[in-house]
């Protein structure tokens, strides 16, 4: 089912020969869901600025719906025409292509659930400099950012080793 | 008609399968040299265009690490999943050459974006132009990884400033299987190979999702911060820079701990790289010249006409010290 939503958001399907699929997505919660998910993954592919009107819509649910959580600030919104117009220049793949941001919109969405944002976190990444290694651990760092060794991907380098 | 955009992504992927089974199926005859660089350059593209899933093993100095892949390659586009399974959680899932690591440290799982070229087992790059004009290819025995027969193949560099590579490659895909990574007293430095691997049959990406601890805080890895070209007033020449070595990046950037905004540049002989960073020297005058290594990595520092220059990279020692030296500061 998810395949057919999919193929027919990449207009693999003509919309004449979808008419089982589409009726099923107004009467099948499961399917209604799975066509919500594709474009909502399919907003946040469209970049941080294009994020459609209904993914903040869908995420203040979500976040409602947690007991602690703080509502995150507001962000712009961007109307629905400019969404529209960036749709269109999308290539035809991109909602199979959507799969890297829906990787990125989980973990978005993990961060999002947090009870309060921690902006000390990220600073203890940079200082947790101790080691006994004699190669500086900043330029080691710098150098594994740009150009990183194949084990360097499995292989935690120093700096987040404590 | 349910299952149409299977059938269309399927296509590719069984042609693309068979024509990898065709080129390989030579066997150790007395090959040559182009025989021997065709097979390396479809270990590259069967990394790539195959989909598989398996465990491999990442060793490097003191550290092993079993890492599980799934790797899906639906005619369009790579997808895949590495977990690591020794120690820390560690996750990095990939699309193309876009990366995200998510990273258990202490209780917070830090995420980090990357772009990459060069995981296992696509670790040879496509284009190989540079890779002929460093090292030299010569055909070993065959041998069995991960329950497979495999053909050993020897990349030695025709200089002392790289490393050298063993390589097995899986007799039927073509396949790189095992890759080990020597210095130049012969020690094994790195080595990473399969344990087990079979073939995905299904197209499906239900796996390709990182899994979410609801317990752990998640936070961002601070992003390289990098400014425009104009930012630092000094420059400099590349002189004379190590054979078949060439520049492949440069930025301007941040350095975590530093105050001052700092050149980097990336050079590569197409299996290696090597960073280079100019940047004014430190006013407290510790700064002195330096040289390092551990495991595989060296690193030199040393101040020319004022300035910090430092590289380091996973090549030998004397490579980083020629590259540093190639730097000529102006005014």
């Amino acid at each position: 089912m998810s395949e057919q939503i999919s193929a027919l958001m990449d207009d693999e399907i003509a919309v004449e020969d979808a008419e089982h699929l589409i009726a099923s997505i107004h009467t099948s919660r499961q399917a209604s869901q799975t066509w919500h998910q594709y474009h909502l993954i399919g907003d946040a592919m469209r970049g941080d600025v294009a994020l459609g009107a209904g993914f903040k819509q869908k995420l203040m649910q979500k976040i409602e719906q947690e007991p602690t959580v703080l509502a995150p600030s507001a962000s712009k919104v961007v109307s629905g025409a400019k969404t529209e117009a960036l749709k269109d220049k999308l290539p035809a793949s991109w909602s199979i292509a959507a799969s890297f941001a829906a990787v990125m919109v989980v973990g978005w969405l993990a961060l999002q659930q947090q009870s309060q944002p921690n902006p000390s976190a990220t600073l203890e990444v940079a200082k947790a400099t101790t080691t006994s290694e004699s190669i500086p651990n900043e330029y080691l760092m710098a150098h594994q950012s740009l150009a990183p060794s194949t084990s360097s991907y499995y292989i935690q380098s120093v700096n987040y080793s404590e | 008609m349910i299952s149409s955009s299977r059938v269309f992504l399927a296509k590719p992927l069984a042609g693309i399968t068979l024509f990898v089974l065709c080129v390989t199926s030579f066997a150790g005859h007395a090959a040559t040299d182009d025989e021997l660089w065709v097979m390396l350059q479809k270990a590259a593209v069967a990394a790539r265009a195959l989909s598989y899933e398996g465990v491999f093993v990442c060793q490097t100095g003191q550290q092993a690490k079993a890492v599980q892949i799934t790797h899906l390659f639906d005619g369009r586009n790579e997808f895949s999943r590495n977990v690591v399974l020794d120690g820390a959680s560690r996750e990095v899932l990939s699309q193309g050459s876009n990366l995200v690591i998510y990273n258990a440290k202490n209780e917070k799982i830090v995420i980090e974006k990357k772009r990459g070229q060069n995981m296992f087992p696509a670790m040879l790059p496509l284009n190989f132009d540079a890779i002929k004009e460093n090292y030299t290819v010569h055909l070993s025995t065959h041998e069995r990884v991960a329950d497979r027969q495999a053909q050993i193949l020897f990349l030695e560099p025709k200089d002392r400033l790289r490393y050298s590579y063993k390589f097995w490659i899986d007799d039927e895909y073509g396949l790189l299987l095992k890759s080990v990574r020597f210095n130049q007293r012969s020690e094994i430095i790195e080595s990473i190979g399969f344990n087990r691997v079979s073939l995905l049959n299904s197209v499906a990406l239900d796996w390709f999702t990182p899994r979410i601890d609801s317990k752990k805080n998640y936070v961002m890895a601070d992003e390289p911060v990098i400014l425009p070209d104009g930012k630092l007033s000094v420059t400099w020449e590349i002189k004379e820079l190590p054979a078949g070595y060439r520049k492949v990046d440069q930025i301007v950037r941040m350095v975590p701990g530093k105050p001052y905004p700092v050149m980097h540049m990336i050079f590569s002989d197409g299996l290696a790289s090597v960073s280079l960073f100019i940047e004014p020297t430190n006013k407290s005058g510790k700064t002195k010249v330096a040289l390092a290594s551990s495991g595989y990595t060296s690193f030199y520092a040393g101040v020319n006409n004022g300035y910090l220059v430092t590289a380091v990279g996973e090549v030998p020692e004397a490579t980083v010290v020629q590259i540093a030296n190639a730097v000529v500061i102006g005014k």
